[in-house]
């Protein structure tokens, strides 16, 4: 796949230095995200409990009598932490740089309310109205909205890709009636579309589940601007004289598509991945912000920039913390978005006005 | 099964929005907006419903009224609000959405505005009074109860009038009995309670009537006292087009507010207007009450907007009860409370209380064994949630009757949190393993999870506080936060397993049982003949019964209590009553608020005790007063920086 054109696009990708350094970013996010476990988590990384290790994160459960705690429920580490420190144990144990999750209410104070950020507590982006930890949230919900991007974008290339290369290369009845049902499925109000499906999810599915039919709902009503573009590219790919050349010595219709075609049209696809993958974030967040994406306590963007604009004078960290977090990742994604633009452009020195 | 109407019943308010706005602009594509209906009379229809309902709507003469009667008129009580009161200004307040209709009963009707169509703008025969438990007159002059017979016979006041001027007329409570006994109203609850709990009325003359009921209870009297004429001459066109006839129409109102058709700006706002000629302006009881000229409701939808204007003037006044306004919102260090423009007051109140907890539905496989009922008490942490969500300022409810005096059971107390308890309840259930994320498992590999829904959307934290300490106890909940609507509908048709929820209680002597424990309202059929569970039985949608809560003997001591005329037999029934439901362990009692709490501008001026002890918010019985000279010193105020003593109050002489 990788032909000396493809290799020239990259090698210019990565000498516009904003885009690339901005995908280095982003992908270093993600990466680090997919093992945030050992980052922002309540769970000890290691525990050294009379002469045996112990490596609780990815595990299940230790009730606290694993570790000479009373309760039969899951070991506070913090709080064991803190008395074998008291105590001057010979038993001791690391927490993550973050060591709470996102579902626990805790609470330096008395009550739960907003709390400002402090280094002091760990809390170092404060917390929420329930007394939860601000940047937990964050990590998880971002890891969350990622990831969701990332699977909506290949879902709805992989349906756009197929049904618009087929419009394209197939045409005449199949390509009419494709147009006219994209046409008519496409003037559905997407977001109400997903409001209104997924109002009637029973909430006894479990969140993985709710969360794939949200991305299904989503997908569904997505995939279909997609295919114009692949429709028309194919078009015109398909009359260019080594299409031709290719069907006259006999290629299959797979083969043409897959191998002559799509390569072609590659810097089409390219260029709208970076909006589609935001408008995936954006559209989870809208959707949470308006408390019809995912359950609670799921923790998400949207659900902590609702909060934030419910307190907005009482605990402006919650909002401040919320937008720029989705201000720094929507720009990341635009940067690499425009970069990939201009690599994939043919004519190198025009400027995008 | 109706699919359509499933997907319906579960849309979330923006979609109905959405589905109402769409339906909106088709309507108004077609061109004029107001639909003309045909003309209609059923002056006929009603005289031939009273002829063939002898039984019911009986006609007798003035010289028939029995002579021996002890009439009553409830003049020992004393006066209710201020006579500092002054009348005048506008009030300016927020509703959280645009009424669906006008109607006051029907499709629709049942919302946050119907308050100011009917309960507290109209007039009942007689009304409870706010500090005396006692009735005071409304539209009655006076009235008498004779036990014996079970019948209330009433005097109305000649001077009663309609908003529009129509005098009000015995016609009018016989007129309400066809109204409500109807179907053109597609009301059932009302068709059937109009239809079973009063079994006759009896005309005397124009402004003489008598009404009777079917059982003599201990307080009888309300039963008709608090009875609401309705308008003949305004639904003169009932018939099979009510619901949309009148859907835009304001009826007219024996209460002070009337409602002007240009006052009404649709989605957006609505003014009532105080009625100058009122007929009962001067009466003893409503005269220090019902004072500003003009209520401006404006519709904000989000309670932080409302807050937001609140703060900036353009609400007077803000509920408190929330900690997290009370104590951080406007905390009393802020600016406008200390330089005295915003005061704070909070108010101990007695009435019963809401019944805030978890409804566990018990028809549902797990929650029907009872340990696992009573482990689900034990493992949930209201404690927690008052003492940190709540700030220590709620307390725990015990029972689901508590704030009835002697009604209420003098001793038993709720379950506190209790992890060891709850896990040997689970364990009697067969869940004693801990899965691998810590939730327990029983034998067949079953998980101990049940969803927590509630409809509760500013309470949404508090199940993800109960989830959390759950967990502990081996217990997950599966949080579900509904609309309003879509909340009650999921309970209503007993889709629930634990609902978070409360039912609003209204001022009342003792509480009712029959609703919520009967097994009339759970099963179609509950017992066989020998009391044993009747295993064909099937869940009966559309009642307040959520816990499906079905016991032979509460049956038995629910009809007794229902039909006792005792006092102390039904205060000794209330306990073993209450006793049992402890027991049968379906209900997690949460908490209740003794006061309440509420922040406003210093232009709205209050009677120096406040509110009376019954009142249930700053606003109940309309006791305030607008003062627009003190309104307007106080905007210039704030430019000039001009302060008054800060003004933090605590009521408590009815704690």
């Amino acid at each position: 796949m990788i032909n000396p054109e493809t290799r020239k696009k990259l090698r210019r990708f990565r000498e516009i230095k904003r885009g690339y350094y901005s995908f280095l970013i982003l992908a270093g996010l993600l990466g680090l995200s997919l093992f945030g476990e050992v980052l922002v988590n309540s769970r000890a990384l290691v525990v050294s409990y009379e002469g045996s290790l112990y490596f609780p994160i990815y595990k299940d459960f230790h009730p606290g009598t694993d570790f000479g705690e009373s309760y039969s429920y899951e070991t506070n580490y913090r709080n064991l932490q803190a008395r074998w420190q008291k105590e001057g144990s010979d038993n001791w144990l690391i927490m993550p740089p973050v060591p709470y999750n996102q579902f626990e209410n805790h609470a330096t104070g008395s009550v739960f309310k907003p709390e400002p950020p402090s280094m002091a507590s760990q809390h170092y982006l404060g917390t929420d109205t329930t007394s939860r930890d601000i940047l937990a949230r964050l990590f998880y919900g971002t890891r969350i909205a990622l990831l969701f991007a990332i699977a909506f974008t290949v879902a709805v290339y992989v349906i756009g890709i197929a049904v618009g290369c087929a419009m394209g290369y197939l045409g005449g009845v199949f390509d009419l009636f494709f147009q006219r049902l994209i046409e008519i499925w496409s003037n559905i109000p997407f977001l109400y579309m997903v409001i209104i499906i997924f109002s009637v999810v029973p909430s006894t599915f479990s969140i993985p589940t709710r969360i794939v039919i949200l991305l299904t709902v989503m997908v569904l009503f997505s995939w279909t601007s997609m295919t114009y573009y692949m429709r028309t590219e194919t078009y015109k790919e398909k009359t260019r004289d080594y299409a031709a050349a290719a069907r006259v010595i006999g290629a299959s219709t797979s083969r043409i598509i897959f191998r002559h075609i799509l390569p072609n049209v590659l810097s089409t696809l390219v260029t709208f991945m970076p909006f589609t993958v935001i408008s995936a974030i954006t559209a989870i967040t809208a959707l949470d912000f308006l408390g019809f994406g995912l359950p609670p306590p799921t923790p998400s963007l949207g659900e902590l920039l609702k909060q934030g604009t419910a307190t907005l004078r009482t605990a402006p960290w919650i909002v401040t913390a919320a937008f720029g977090t989705l201000v720094v990742l929507l720009t990341l994604v635009t940067f690499i978005g425009e970069a990939i633009r201009e690599a994939f452009d043919p004519r190198k020195f025009t400027v995008y006005r | 099964m109706n699919h359509p109407s499933i997907i319906a019943s579960n849309l979330s308010r923006g979609a109905r929005w959405l589905i109402a706005v769409s339906v909106v602009s088709l309507i108004g594509c077609g061109g004029s907006d107001e639909a003309t209906f045909p003309e209609h009379d059923n002056t006929a229809e009603v005289q031939a419903y009273y002829a063939n309902n002898p039984e019911f709507f009986v006609f007798s003469s003035i010289n028939q009224l029995p002579s021996d009667l002890a009439w009553q008129n409830g003049s020992h009580l004393p006066d209710i609000g201020s006579p500092d009161a002054v009348k005048g200004g506008t009030q300016y307040s927020s509703i959280s959405d645009f009424p669906r209709t006008f109607r006051t009963v029907g499709p629709d009707s049942n919302g946050s505005f119907r308050p100011w169509l009917l309960d507290s703008n109209t007039v009942t025969l007689a009304q409870r009074h706010p500090d005396e438990f006692d009735y005071y007159p409304g539209l009655a002059n006076e009235w008498a109860v004779d036990r014996e017979n079970k019948t209330i016979y009433v005097r109305l006041a000649t001077t009663a009038k309609w908003s529009d001027g129509v005098p009000v007329t015995s016609d009018d409570f016989l007129f309400m009995f066809f109204f409500f006994q109807s179907e053109y109203i597609v009301a059932p609850w009302y068709n059937n309670w109009y239809s079973s709990q009063y079994t006759r009325i009896t005309r005397y003359d124009d402004h003489t009537f008598a009404i009777s009921i079917p059982e003599a209870k201990p307080d009888m009297d309300s039963r008709v006292l608090e009875l609401r004429p309705v308008p003949q001459h305004f639904f003169s066109e009932l018939g099979d087009d009510y619901v949309e006839r009148y859907q835009w129409r304001f009826a007219p109102v024996t209460g002070p507010y009337v409602i002007h058709d240009d006052d009404v700006d649709k989605g957006r706002s609505v003014v009532v207007t105080r009625n100058k000629d009122w007929w009962a302006k001067d009466r003893k009881f409503f005269r220090n009450r019902y004072n500003p000229d003009r209520i401006q409701l404006t519709v904000i939808r989000e309670s932080a907007k409302v807050f937001e204007a609140f703060k900036r003037g353009e609400i007077d006044q803000y509920g408190l009860n929330l900690a997290e306004y009370w104590y951080e919102k406007l905390p009393n260090e802020d600016p406008d409370v200390q330089a005295g423009y915003i005061h704070k007051v909070q108010f101990y109140n007695q009435r019963p209380r809401p019944t805030y907890g978890l409804w566990i539905n018990s028809s549902k496989p797990l929650l029907r064994n009872q340990d696992i009922r009573i482990g689900i008490n034990y493992a949930t942490n209201w404690d927690l949630v008052i003492e940190k969500y709540f700030r220590g300022d709620y307390e725990r409810m015990e029972t689901s009757s508590d704030g009835y005096g002697e009604f209420s059971h003098p001793t038993l107390s709720a379950r506190p949190f209790d992890i060891q308890k709850a896990l040997a309840a689970f364990a009697r259930a067969g869940f004693s393993e801990r899965g691998g994320d810590g939730i327990l498992v029983n034998s067949d590999g079953q998980r101990l999870a049940f969803t927590l829904s509630t409809g509760y959307e500013k309470f949404k934290d508090l199940p993800t506080i109960l989830k959390e300490e759950a967990k502990k106890a081996g217990l997950e909940f599966r949080i579900e936060v509904l609309d309003g609507t879509a909340g009650w509908k999921k309970v209503q048709e007993k889709k629930h397993d634990l609902h978070f929820s409360a039912f609003g209680v209204s001022l009342e002597m003792y509480p009712r049982f029959w609703e919520t424990y009967h097994s009339d309202n759970a099963y179609d059929q509950a017992f066989l003949a020998d009391d044993s569970a009747n295993p064909d039985r099937e869940v009966k949608t559309q009642t307040n019964n959520l816990e499906t809560l079905a016991i032979a003997e509460m049956d038995t001591m629910i009809d007794a209590y229902r039909a006792s005329d005792d006092k102390a037999e039904m205060i000794e029934l209330a306990h073993r009553m209450t006793a049992l439901h402890h027991d049968h362990a379906s209900f997690v009692p949460g908490y209740k608020q003794r006061f309440y709490r509420a922040g406003f501008w210093r232009w709205v001026r209050y009677p120096s005790f406040f509110n009376h002890k019954h009142s249930s918010s700053s606003g109940s019985y309309f006791v305030h007063w607008i003062d627009p000279a003190l309104k307007e010193q106080t905007m210039a105020a704030r430019d000039s920086g001009r302060s008054w003593p800060v003004e933090i109050k605590v009521y408590d002489q009815h704690q």
